[in-house]
């Protein structure tokens, strides 16, 4: 064992991924460093530097400090508009999606490849196209301007891409199972509880990861369709970064950047766990 | 006491009061209310409107700002979302040639009768007031100027380079980024790397040539200007500039520099009014900088006009006219555009406003005493790198190819003159 790790392919290994970590990872130590450097500092020295003072007063300004406007609450209650619409609206498209592949790839009924194409089809339409039409539905429901908007919005454009990933998941399903099943007099709804359900933790679980980043990282429909207080965080951050008028708050951006990937850097170290235990679950098996 | 009345002042008195406007009437009936959008949001962009919005509530307004973070596209996004859900802002922020373009989406508020009481037509540079009246009716109202083309000099810079002459031509600015370069500057030039920055060479460069030739290939698209002489030795200027920036700025900012700039690393820097307020909050001095109009070759000041405005789109609500009626109010005031100016840096729309107090820097009163002689000169344009020369598609079309020109040295001058013509014809 000890004679393999020292093998001189396993250090090319080594340092070849290294490398590329490195790579990967010192944007991030820009941004770690500068959440820690006044903003004064770097504007008088350079925007790649050691801290000379650390400035933690950047975390409480991005948190609960930084004016949009009026209002001087940092990113906080932004962070909760962005809670409010992403945790509903992956649940709600991860549920929908998944009901809707198994509906698409275990029964067969007049028109299915039909429907399957049509909805994937929602992955190719461009975000500025659907604006208009989405203007109309929420002006008719009376949803403009809340997040139970946004909520509907993410959660039926989500569709597509859900409806997509369970449907590949579900059609290497055995129909030999559905078909028992039935046999036994199980219905839709029952299969789909009971037999498929617990079959689909690895790909509920990307469907998570890629919903929850997706909503919480949107900007355009939480820009236009809501105002002021309501706006998701990527609003607020835009808002940090965006002025022409004033010297880049580096510092402050930074920290703010960092407190608002914490979510979805979290959903993939929890989820990125249970992905890895779904997958070797049926291996083992 | 008794209140004595003759028959004749009650008839005047109710039909004066049947003959206000809807939104007068409702002023005095309603508290006044206004939903506004803008994407001032950060920086002294926001303080600025936020102080605005406080004078609003003194004066008894209830005031509603929706900052719109990001930059003028995602504004006119939600613009067009409310305007289509039938829920127009009372009031939104919008500027140069958009404003007609998006009054023929919108009906909007006439405010001839509130400029005429305010007396704010007289006082206004003639080519912004048409900005604001399309149709030849005032629907909106401009409220802080910028000149994109302020020459900013470094202290340090000129001392090192043993110059105290401040460069009025191009061919003195040329002398001194020469001098600059020979005394061991890399980049006597401090820019920043983005389109609005590279536009601002440009605008700089051809309006200081010939302002005349500028309005009429810029701002009118004349074709055989677009293609003429003035046009090709702006590109000629231009390309001097470039050889003397530091080309590794990628898309950052022009603040980026600001440090070098200081230092005396790099000389001169072409940009509006706003960069005393970003020198001042890195920490700079007053001191540290010199600010004059941007080189002329005419010497006399050529004004590139940047302005932002608010334009009021028509609502029914009565506490809603009659918030548009004090907005219109506030953003005429002097006090107001004074009030405003001192935050953000910029000078007031009003050339009547004294500029001697303790309030405005030597940059803003030179910025205003530029533009009253460009005014008398007639040389006062409109800024193409800042959306005020032309619509958003052409203004796009044309920064695409100032850009590029600015970035790709291989292409000639009049390559460029060409490709600047081709992006226009296929625009239009």
């Amino acid at each position: 064992m000890r004679d393999r790790a020292f093998a001189p392919s396993r250090i090319f290994i080594y340092l070849l991924v290294s490398s590329i970590a490195a790579a990967y990872l010192a944007p991030l130590v820009v941004v770690v460093l500068n959440s820690l450097r006044t903003n004064e500092e770097i504007a008088q020295a350079s925007m790649i530097g050691w801290p000379k003072h650390w400035a933690w007063s950047n975390y409480i300004a991005a948190w609960s400090g930084f004016c949009v406007a009026e209002t001087c609450a940092g990113i906080r209650p932004y962070m909760l508009n962005s809670a409010l619409v992403t945790i509903p609206a992956t649940i709600f498209s991860t549920m929908l999606g998944a009901i809707a592949g198994y509906a698409v790839s275990l029964w067969r009924f007049r028109g299915d490849s039909w429907i399957y194409g049509i909805v994937t089809l929602g992955l190719f339409l461009p975000q500025q196209m659907r604006l208009l039409p989405w203007t109309v539905v929420l002006r008719d429901t009376g949803l403009i301007n809340t997040l139970t908007g946004l909520v509907l919005i993410h959660t039926i454009q989500g569709l597509s891409f859900t409806t997509l990933f369970c449907r590949n998941y579900y059609i290497a399903i055995p129909h030999e199972l559905i078909r028992a099943a039935r046999i036994d007099g199980a219905g839709f709804f029952r299969i789909f509880w009971r037999i498929i359900l617990p079959l689909s933790s690895p790909i509920l679980i990307v469907t998570v990861i890629w919903q929850f980043t997706h909503i919480w990282n949107e900007f355009l429909y939480g820009v236009t369709f809501t105002t002021g207080q309501q706006q998701p965080v990527t609003a607020a951050l835009i808002a940090l970064s965006a002025a022409i008028a004033d010297i880049p708050q580096h510092g402050v951006q930074s920290a703010a950047v960092i407190i608002a990937a914490l979510p979805t850097l979290l959903i993939y170290l929890f989820g990125g766990r249970y992905f890895v235990r779904g997958l070797t679950a049926g291996a083992i098996k | 006491m008794p209140i004595t009345t003759t028959r004749r002042r009650l008839l005047a008195g109710s039909a004066a009061t049947l003959a206000l406007p809807a939104f007068a009437r409702a002023q005095s009936a309603v508290k006044p209310r206004l939903t506004v959008i803008s994407q001032w949001s950060a920086g002294s962009d926001g303080a600025a409107i936020t102080a605005l919005g406080k004078k609003f509530e003194e004066k008894g307004g209830v005031w509603q700002h929706s900052p719109v973070p990001g930059f003028t596209t995602e504004m006119m996004n939600k613009l067009r979302a409310q305007i289509i859900a039938g829920d127009p802002p009372a009031c939104s922020q919008l500027k140069g040639p958009e404003i007609a373009a998006w009054s023929k989406i919108a009906p909007t508020v006439n405010l001839d009768a509130l400029v005429a009481a305010a007396g704010y037509e007289k006082v206004v540079a003639p080519d912004l007031a048409r900005l604001h009246k399309p149709g030849g009716k005032w629907i909106s109202l401009p409220l802080q100027i910028y000149s994109t083309n302020m020459l900013f000099l470094s202290k340090r810079a000129m001392d090192k380079a043993k110059a105290d002459k401040i460069p009025v031509t191009w061919a003195d600015f040329n002398d001194l980024a020469e001098k600059m370069k020979a005394g061991g500057m890399a980049y006597p030039i401090a820019n920043g790397g983005t389109r609005p920055d590279d536009g601002q060479k440009f605008e700089a460069s051809f309006a200081g040539i010939s302002p005349a030739a500028y309005r009429a290939a810029i701002m009118n698209l004349d074709e055989k200007t677009l293609k003429g002489p003035e046009i090709k030795a702006a590109f000629a200027q231009v390309r001097k500039i470039a050889d003397w920036m530091d080309p590794n700025v990628g898309a950052q900012p022009y603040a980026t520099n600001l440090k070098r700039f200081v230092d005396g690393d790099m000389g001169m820097m072409i940009q509006g009014g706003w960069a005393q307020g970003v020198l001042r909050n890195a920490g700079f001095k007053f001191d540290d900088f010199i600010i004059a109009p941007g080189p002329s070759d005419n010497t006399k000041p050529v004004f590139l006009l940047n302005a932002d405005a608010f334009i009021f789109w028509q609502r029914s609500e009565p506490d809603l006219q009659a918030g548009q009626t004090l907005m219109a109010q506030l953003v005429m005031d002097p006090a107001i555009q004074t009030m405003y100016s001192q935050i953000t840096g910029s000078i007031p729309v009003r050339t009547d406003v004294d500029l001697s107090g303790a309030g405005w820097s030597d940059g803003q009163r030179r910025t205003a005493s530029a533009l009253k002689d460009a005014v008398a000169n007639n040389q006062t344009v409109l800024s193409l790198a800042h959306n005020m020369a032309q619509e958003n598609g052409l203004t796009a079309a044309m920064i695409d190819v100032i850009t590029e020109y600015v970035k790709n040295k291989t292409i000639k001058p009049e390559q460029a003159v060409t490709r600047l013509a081709e992006a226009v014809e296929g625009a239009r």
